[in-house]
């Protein structure tokens, strides 16, 4: 399978002023000014292939979308390689940028006071469609996404929901082959999330197209994406499938538990570690290789009245991968 | 050549008709605006015409050679305002995200810059510009072809001029991302330029020629037409936009290498 | 009484700490300058004086314009348009101070540090020019002298706020504060002495409060109206002002209260 995007050791380095407080800090900047370097993206390295759809998680300020902008031609980086589709990102050839596309979550390149199809059209004559191409690409978007009363009506009286459909067709028109997403369902409601999800999976699998993905909210990971990359602090530290991750990082599954009748916690700890207790339920820690021998353990001598046995929430997983960092 | 010529030519027309839409939505701010850019027009000549009503010439130029230097200014002023608004607001677009998107798509991000925010209230307050210009060159003493030419020649070597300038801002704005006065201080500069810079001090009057070549952009065109200006200064005139345009681009694409896109 | 000084500590910290923007500013009002005095100079030619003033009161003319301009006309009428539009404002409304105060103190940040450099600014040009200023010597002059720019700036401030407040009601309210701006430069005498324009119009302007704002109170620097008829102006001024203020709080009030606070 040929690889749509290789970096190796990329590297971002930001400059930001800094300003001393007080009036008298004021003055002195106007003569003199001190920076603050920071590295954003250190030595980032892995191999994407066609096709694939993948998840880049970190928290806030860990590199994630400094990479995107890196891999979209957006940002030229301090040191190191990368290529994307065959291309170099940042010498910016319009072959390349004609073939990806850019998604922030919190920006938009609609322009606000007319409607959508207006900005539709100006990406038509950006992108080099001819009509028939728009016409067929716009139609087979609007069906995906459900677009078509809300392309004639000025953006700004559209819902957010509707907007990031609208931003989503705006984006794609010229059929990217690789794209980059950044915080897709920020701001979403949970209706619209799942719709987000569904057009970026009907995409990838109508089209090819490789996609790479930013997202703190946990479901879109866990539904779109196979395989993972965890960034935190520009460095990589986890890059491989979702479910090894849980697997190797979570050598335990969560028992919970409802009681019929107050039960004494003392024999509860020979179980499994508590988590949370209270006078009618039980949340346990348990190794998977007990969870069977738990359960039973739990069942025969405890009066239940509900039992559920769960993964480790991906989040807590993630969480303690940062900590750890 | 030719079909990169058209792809542009169409995104322009497509900016500008959605510049318009926009601007069609705002119907009191327009009016506002339109009504704002009139006064400034008209009390401007108003004001040349009541000091023409006590002196007789002002630095050797009579009331209808200095209504031709002002007019001059606007043309250039109003034609580089159609063309190149985009960079008044530069910083917020880069500021905002939208200088982002520019530089992903396949379409120069400078062209964007500067060419996305055409104000079609520009093209509307240039009408009554031209003629007025017509009104004051039907008062003037006929002249040779040549010096229409040499008139018509100087007002595109201005614009072009006033391009570099703009040029070079769009790359201030994206470089430090907090200049944007520099191109305040430009229309205030050029403020000077609503009058034959035959009035200002000597020290002045090279500072508009060397240093800010605002001479260059508004009073030669006219001083060239009335054949006060010696072929020096018309060949230096065509010299500093050849100059200053392949130094302005080079800048914004040093700009542009060094960008770090304001964070999310 | 606290919570304004810091407000105008913290204002008086970001001016300077915006230093471009504000060498920007301060450079483009001195190119306005220096064009006025060119102009007015080329004006007078060999003459001794143009339409009343002499050499020596032309100069201080345009310069008291540049320390007016930077103490009477810097406003934060967009600023204010802008905070009404995108909704910050509702922030400031539940805060236990009066909006009004806290404007008033940004204004005289902003106020004070421009007024600081206009100084610095028209030493430096009387010294280049070493020409003759004309400096009263009644302290009478100099008080109510201060007493009309302090009043006029005032009389800005809330003029501003009058027409800024339009924004409650439409979005579209930069369109008419920017006519209204360019039309007070001119009314106010910021362009030129009212002087020079005919009988008529002048008495005409002399009805608003416009010319109160800069024409009238340079006068009185120069000497040219008598302090019994400073005073009297200065009454009729400080009238405008309290008719104008009142104007401005009860729009002020009509407009929070039909205001749907938007964004979000």
């Amino acid at each position: 399978m040929a690889a749509a995007i290789e970096t190796r050791e990329l590297v971002k380095d930001y400059r930001s002023p800094l300003k001393e407080p007080g009036l008298w800090g004021g003055v002195k900047s106007l003569f003199h000014r001190e920076y603050k370097d920071t590295r954003a993206v250190d030595g980032v390295s892995f191999r994407i292939d066609e096709g694939e759809l993948v998840g880049f998680l970190g928290p806030n300020g860990a590199g994630k979308t400094t990479t995107l902008k890196m891999l979209s031609g957006l940002l030229t980086p301090t040191s190191g390689r990368a290529t994307a589709l065959g291309f170099t990102p940042w010498n910016r050839e319009p072959s390349f940028q004609r073939s990806i596309s850019l998604v922030m979550g919190q920006r938009s390149q609609l322009w606000w006071e007319i409607p959508a199809y207006e900005t539709l059209r100006l990406n038509q004559a950006i992108y080099g469609l001819s009509e028939a191409e728009f016409r067929s690409h716009l139609d087979e978007l609007v069906d995906l996404l459900e677009l078509r009363e809300h392309l004639f009506v000025p953006v700004k009286k559209l819902s957010l929901g509707q907007r990031m459909r609208a931003e989503l067709a705006a984006a794609l028109l010229h059929r990217p082959r690789l794209l980059l997403l950044d915080e897709p369902t920020i701001g979403l409601d949970v209706v619209m999330q799942k719709k987000v999800r569904e057009f970026i999976k009907a995409y990838n699998a109508r089209y090819g197209a490789t996609i790479m993905l930013t997202s703190h909210n946990m479901t879109d990971v866990v539904e779109l994406c196979r395989r993972v990359i965890v960034i935190d602090k520009g460095r990589i530290l986890y890059d491989g499938s979702l479910d090894r991750l849980v697997e190797s990082h979570a050598d335990y599954k969560i028992l919970r538990a409802r009681f019929s009748k107050a039960v004494d916690a003392t024999g509860l700890e020979t179980i499994g570690k508590i988590v949370k207790i209270g006078a009618f339920d039980v949340t346990l820690e348990i190794p998977r290789a007990r969870m069977a021998a738990g359960a039973t353990a739990l069942l025969s001598s405890y009066p239940v009245a509900d039992l559920n046995v769960e993964d480790v929430a991906i989040d807590d997983i993630i969480r303690r991968l940062f900590t750890r960092s | 050549m030719r079909p990169l010529i058209v792809k542009y030519g169409r995104i322009w027309m497509r900016t500008a008709s959605m510049a318009m839409q926009a601007q069609l939505s705002y119907r009191l701010g327009s009016f506002g605006f339109l009504l704002g850019k009139m006064i400034r027009l008209f009390f401007f000549f108003a004001f040349m015409a009541a000091v023409f009503q006590h002196v007789e010439q002002v630095a050797g130029y009579s009331l209808v050679e200095t209504a031709l230097f002002f007019m001059t200014f606007n043309l250039v002023d109003m034609s580089a305002q159609i063309l190149f608004r985009g960079v008044y607001g530069a910083r917020r677009t880069v500021s905002e995200g939208d200088f982002d998107f520019y530089l992903v798509q396949p379409c120069s991000p400078l062209f964007r810059i500067t060419c996305s925010t055409v104000d079609f209230l520009d093209m509307v307050t240039i009408l009554p510009v031209i003629v007025m210009t017509g009104m004051v060159f039907a008062r003037l003493p006929a002249m040779g072809w040549e010096r229409h030419a040499l008139y018509w020649l100087l007002i595109f070597n201005a614009v072009a001029l006033i391009y570099a300038i703009h040029v070079l801002v769009a790359g201030l704005a994206v470089r430090t991302q907090e200049l944007e006065s520099a191109i305040w201080i430009y229309r205030d500069v050029m403020f000077m330029g609503k009058f034959p810079v035959d009035v200002y001090a000597p020290s002045v009057r090279h500072a508009l020629t060397f240093v800010i070549p605002i001479a260059v952009m508004t009073t030669f065109p006219a001083k060239a037409f009335l054949g006060r200006l010696s072929t020096m200064w018309i060949a230096y005139a065509f010299a500093v936009t050849a100059a200053a345009l392949p130094l302005s681009c080079l800048y914004w694409n040093r700009s542009v290498a060094r960008y770090t896109s304001s964070s999310s | 009484m606290k919570k304004y000084l810091i407000a105008y500590s913290i204002a008086l910290q970001e001016t300077l700490q915006r230093r471009s923007t504000l060498i920007m500013d301060r450079l483009g009002g001195f190119a306005v300058v220096i064009s006025l005095y060119s102009f007015w100079i080329a004006l007078i030619g060999d003459k001794s004086s143009f339409l009343g003033y002499s050499r020596s009161e032309m100069l201080t003319y345009v310069l008291l314009l540049n320390i007016l301009r930077s103490f009477v006309f810097a406003g934060r009428g967009w600023q204010l348009v802008g905070e009404i539009s995108s909704g910050r404002i509702s922030s400031y409304l539940v805060r236990p101070i009066s909006y009004h105060g806290y404007a008033l103190s940004l204004d005289l940040a902003q106020k004070s540090v421009h007024l600081v450099s206009a100084i610095l600014e028209v030493s430096l040009l009387a010294a280049l020019v070493r020409g003759q200023l004309f400096i009263p010597a009644d302290p009478a002059t100099w008080l109510l002298f201060t007493a009309s720019v302090v009043v006029s700036s005032l009389l800005f401030f809330f003029l501003e706020f009058l027409v800024s407040s339009l924004a409650f009601w439409t979005s579209e309210s930069g369109g008419p504060l920017f006519c209204f701006e360019l039309f007070l430069q001119f009314a106010a005498g910021a362009f030129f002495p009212l002087d020079v324009l005919p009988e008529g119009l002048r008495r005409a302007l002399e009805i608003t409060p416009f010319p109160y704002m800069v024409y009238f109170p340079i006068r009185l620097f120069l000497q040219k109206i008598t302090p019994a008829q400073a005073l009297h102006l200065l009454t009729l001024e400080t009238a405008w002002l309290f008719a104008v203020a009142a104007a401005a709080l009860f729009v002020w009030r009509r407009g929070v209260r039909s205001y749907a606070a938007e964004g979000g």
